[in-house]
């Protein structure tokens, strides 16, 4: 799988340096009543510096394990089973708790969906801003972390940031909570930054301030961007590169153009089939016929097979790996080059 | 319309499997085991000692603990093990009962509060603050006091003292659950109120007050004893653990057996009762 | 035009206002909340009618007050030449066997204690929809219509996926064989692969049994891909109405406009047209004054700070509150 990942950051030509993050067969496992679990399984992508890349996928496919397992923040009994996660030249999944501590929020920070309920409701929106920079002593005193605090604010676009400082979350907006989150995370010029589902909770005119301040801020101050959705319109408008995730597993990578234009895997031209359009003839959608699989009992084999209109034999008792199907464009699909475009649209003939 | 009605998903989840896994019960069967087997001993006391629970031989008083007499006699040569065998019958269906009414008045009065809300809650819950001023016990006696000591009236005084925190309970659920959607749904289906309620509110409501319960129970068993041992409860010469004990008071000093023997019954089937308050309610909020 | 199966005429509601007798003796004026603010619309026979808007725009209080679920303040709802809002307990119990609601969340619209047969059998009885010896031949054909396993029939709600819970829940509501279906967000809680499942499902009802619908929405795709009509919701006023080509293809309100440009479209090479609304929704306690929009509006003017929008007529069927509606068609 090594050689998979070299290519795949290597290819991407966004930069001949190396990547900022390089997840090699990630696996991750979560023991239950009902078995165990493996949640992310033999997941590898890699964030080129300056990237926004993108994971979606469906509720469930292990969207926000991946990025957990990435900082070593797995529930217990959880644990990352095997694999690497590199990063500036360490193995993350080798450090201590200690030894993350210091690159979380410092080097790598993150963004939740919930922003509202993510924010501390008994201190003011300054102090939450400047605790992060406080604790990584990147500002000395508490008033050089609330000047900085207010410069951030004015960075994500919170009007009179001097007024609001001192304001405490409840007095805030969905939206402007979710702003302070940001600012909080880029308090310690963190070179990447993960995002699970960073506008879900938001509306759509908010959504879309949001995601237009995190590209800013990704052009403006080089950040590396990983970011977790489950649309694909997102996916379209914020993302260079991203990958496709179901039942654990990443099952087709590759630069944002190439996948809405030529998917190679099927699941992800079920999934485009099944979004609904703004523009263009309103045609009747064809789903994807069932659900996504139950983790306690994986399908054999590929495990979209139960759902996939090209399954056969050899889909059901072969788990297929992800390979290169063309330059920089991976799929988990055996089958990939006998894709036919209407894939899902002869489905009814 | 070739697909008309989609092809059908596979459900997602096994069908149901009702395993209950015992080891991780041991609680419940520790605790269940002492309270049946005190219990069936109770009932069958007749056969396991030769004699009755007033049976009295002046011939034979104050007898130290043997193999003739387990726990020893009393002042009257009554068989202190017999008395106590027979008492617990008494004891554990007065605690049983004593959770049970405030169970009922509690969880109905708070369902109502709960479902209708407005004058009939404020009403309702306005009765409940007052209930919950006094300490359980102070009020029981008082409700006592005013009623006379008997066994009705201690029902009575349990169940008033009780209910309350059942209806606090019941009605905070009840508040929640009100604005479920399923809720809605059935009042959408044209349901009518007491269909909701049975029906759709309190099976979703009623875990937590077993739950509570099952902790009130030991409270309960406790005061039963001590208000009988005050003599405001049962009344002599019933064979009754708290008359046992206040029988026995007197006697402290020459007849240790009579206070402690009985006395370690009673602190066994409280743990027992414990026990199993604790394994069920552990049980059931797994079962949530 | 033919009579439409639903009028619904200066519909409003306002939550909180009353005061409790304390508050009363000290003078303290309570909040007002107006969730919904003089709606008028109406729904054909055999329609899918949309009402999208942003969070707290009042999509859900509408849809509640058509079945009652919530009491409106004012105005009139009539269903098929009755007034909903005059019904007494006991003939409103009846009509809602006329109409009836699919809920937003598969999880917490289920009653977790109830295998779909008591869920569908209870329907069935109370209504006494079927005589009670074909009471299981009607639930195996609900499932079947569906598209639910016949094998489900005795589950607890918690052994179904989001998708198949909630085509449970659109089997109960079908139970009754109602002709008209509030439809509050079916879709806005389950997976894309899922969503085109129930839309379609929907969609295949309506044909089948002459289903009338209200569908509520905040996504505009999913608006655009099911309504025959659609409303625009902001702040409880219903700011713009009409066909679906019209409102997609020639929007007029700027906050319809602003809604399509902000929505995500899955398409790299797509670039916004229009600039996109800055600002936020205002909070519906203290709305602001003339057009609630004016805030965020390019286009406002003093006259809209001060003056509120009645409905014009722009087009046949397509009417827009907005006082620079002409200045909207211009600058698209
Ligand atoms: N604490 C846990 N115990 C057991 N299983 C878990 C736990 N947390 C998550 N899972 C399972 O791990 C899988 C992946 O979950 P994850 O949260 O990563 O999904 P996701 O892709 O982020 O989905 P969503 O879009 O719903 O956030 C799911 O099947 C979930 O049921
Ligand atoms: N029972 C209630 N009491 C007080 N206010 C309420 C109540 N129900 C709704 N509201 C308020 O009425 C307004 C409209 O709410 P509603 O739920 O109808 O919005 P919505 O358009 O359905 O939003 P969403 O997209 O979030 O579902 C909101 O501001 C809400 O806070
Ligand atoms: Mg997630
Ligand atoms: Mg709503």
């Amino acid at each position: 799988m090594a050689t998979v990942l070299g290519t795949a950051a290597g290819t991407v030509g966004t930069s001949a340096a190396p990547p900022i993050l390089d997840v090699r067969s990630l696996t991750t496992t979560i023991p239950t009543a009902r078995g165990t679990l493996t949640v992310v399984d033999d997941v590898s992508f890699a964030v080129a510096q300056g990237e926004c890349f993108g994971l979606v996928g469906e509720s469930g496919s292990g969207k926000s394990m991946t990025l957990r397992s990435i900082l070593g923040l797995i529930p217990p009994p959880g644990r990352v089973a095997s694999g690497e996660v590199r990063h500036a030249g360490r193995d993350l999944v080798r450090l201590s708790q200690r030894e993350l501590n210091r690159i979380r929020g410092r080097e790598i920070a993150m963004i939740v969906q919930d922003a509202v309920s993510a924010l501390n409701p008994v201190y003011r929106i300054g102090r939450q801003i400047g605790e992060p920079m406080l604790e990584h002593r990147i500002v000395k005193g508490a008033r050089s972390a609330r000047a900085r605090a207010v410069a951030l604010m004015a960075k994500v676009g919170i009007p009179a940031p001097e007024k609001r400082v001192d304001d405490f979350p409840h007095q805030f907006s969905g939206g402007m909570c979710q702003r302070v989150v940001i600012a909080t995370a880029l308090a310690c010029d963190p070179g990447l930054l993960l995002a699970d589902e960073p506008t879900t909770a938001l509306d759509v005119t908010i959504q879309d301030q949001i995601l237009k301040l995190l590209v800013a801020l990704q052009r403006d101050l080089g950040l590396s961007l990983l970011l977790v959705t489950h649309d694909m319109g997102v996916v379209a408008q914020t993302c260079q590169r991203v990958a496709v995730m179901y039942a654990g597993q990443i099952v087709e990578l590759v630069r944002t153009d190439a996948l809405f234009r030529q998917p190679r895997h099927p699941y992800t031209a079920g999934l485009l089939n099944c979004v609904p359009r703004l523009d263009g003839p309103a045609v009747r959608l064809k789903p994807i016929p069932g659900a996504p699989p139950d983790l306690a009992a994986p399908p054999s084999g590929c495990r979209f097979h139960p759902r996939c209109p090209l399954a056969t034999e050899a889909c059901r008792s072969q788990r297929p790996e992800l390979v290169e199907v063309a330059p920089g464009h991976f799929s988990r699909c055996i089958r990939h080059h006998e894709m036919p475009p209407d894939l899902w649209k002869r489905l009814d003939a | 319309m070739a697909d008309a009605v989609l092809p059908p998903v596979k459900p997602v989840l096994a069908p149901p499997r009702r395993r209950v896994r015992w080891r991780q019960h041991t609680n419940m069967l520790v605790g269940g085991g002492i309270l049946v087997a005190i219990l069936l001993a109770s009932i069958f006391a007749d056969h396991l000692t030769p004699y009755g629970p007033l049976e009295q031989n002046l011939r034979n008083t104050l007898q130290p603990p043997s193999w003739a007499h387990p726990f020893g006699t009393d002042n009257f040569g009554r068989d202190i093990f017999t008395r106590v065998l027979h008492a617990a019958k008494l004891d554990l269906m007065i605690c049983f009962l004593c959770v049970f009414f405030p169970w009922v008045l509690g969880t109905a009065l708070g369902a109502v509060a709960g479902y209708f809300g407005g004058l009939v809650e404020t009403i309702v819950m306005r009765i409940v603050d007052t209930f919950s001023a006094f300490p359980f016990l102070v009020m029981a006696i008082g409700i006592i006091a005013i009623l006379g000591p008997g066994i009705t009236s201690m029902y009575i005084a349990l169940t008033l003292a009780g209910w309350s925190m059942y209806a606090r309970i019941v009605r905070a659920e009840v508040l929640v659950v009100r604005q479920s959607e399923y809720v809605l749904a059935a009042r959408a289906l044209g349901y009518g109120h007491v269909r909701i309620m049975f029906g759709h509110i309190l099976p979703n409501v009623i875990t937590p007050t077993i739950i509570f319960a099952m902790t009130d129970i030991v409270l309960v068993i406790l005061s039963t004893v001590s208000l009988s041992f005050l003599g405001l409860g049962v009344q002599p010469p019933t064979a009754e653990w708290g008359i046992i004990l206040n029988e026995a008071k007197g006697f402290l000093l020459i007849a240790w057996w009579m206070v402690t023997l009985p006395g370690i019954v009673i602190v066994i089937v409280g743990l027992a009762l414990s026990l199993f308050g604790d394994g069920v309610a552990q049980w059931l909020r797994e079962r949530a | 035009m033919p009579e439409p199966l639903l009028q619904v005429t200066g519909l409003s509601k306002h939550f909180g206002g009353h005061r409790g007798l304390v508050a009363r003796l000290g003078g303290v004026p309570a909040p007002r909340l107006v969730a919904v603010d003089d709606v008028s619309f109406s729904i054909a026979r055999g329609e899918i009618f949309s009402l999208v808007g942003e969070s707290g725009s009042g999509k859900t209080t509408l849809g509640r007050t058509i079945l009652r679920l919530v009491e409106p303040t004012s105005g009139h709802i009539v269903f098929d030449g009755t007034d909903i809002t005059t019904l007494r307990p006991a003939q409103l119990r009846k009509a809602r066997r006329q109409i009836q609601m699919i809920f937003q969340d598969p999880v917490s619209s289920l009653n977790p204690r109830l295998t779909v047969r008591q869920m569908l059998g209870e329907v069935l009885r109370v209504h006494a929809v079927r005589p009670a010896s074909q009471v299981q031949a009607r639930i195996a054909e609900l499932l079947a219509l569906v598209g639910l396993p016949a094998d489900s029939i005795d589950r607890t709600p918690k052994h179904f996926s989001g998708g198949q819970r909630q085509r449970i829940g659109i089997a109960r509501a079908l139970a009754v064989e109602p002709r008209f279906i509030v439809a509050d967000e079916p879709v806005s809680a389950v997976d894309v692969s899922v969503q085109s499942q129930i839309m379609n499902l929907l969609l295949d009802l309506r044909e089948r049994l002459g289903l009338t619908l209200l569908f509520i929405a905040h996504d505009l795709s999913v608006v655009r891909y099911l309504s025959d009509r659609v409303g625009v919701m902001y702040l409880g006023r219903i700011v713009e109405v009409g066909s679906r080509d019209q409102l997609f293809s020639a929007p007029r309100h700027p906050y319809t406009r602003a809604l399509l440009s902000a929505a995500p479209r899955p398409d790299p090479n797509h670039r916004a047209t229009i600039a996109a609304i800055t600002g936020e929704p205002p909070s519906p306690l203290n709305p602001p004054s003339g057009c609630h929009f004016h805030t965020r509006c390019p286009l406002a003017t003093d006259l809209c700070r001060s003056v509120a929008p009645l409905p014009e007529l722009v087009a046949p069927g397509h009417e827009v509150r907005c006082h620079h509606h002409d200045h909207a068609a211009v600058t698209a």
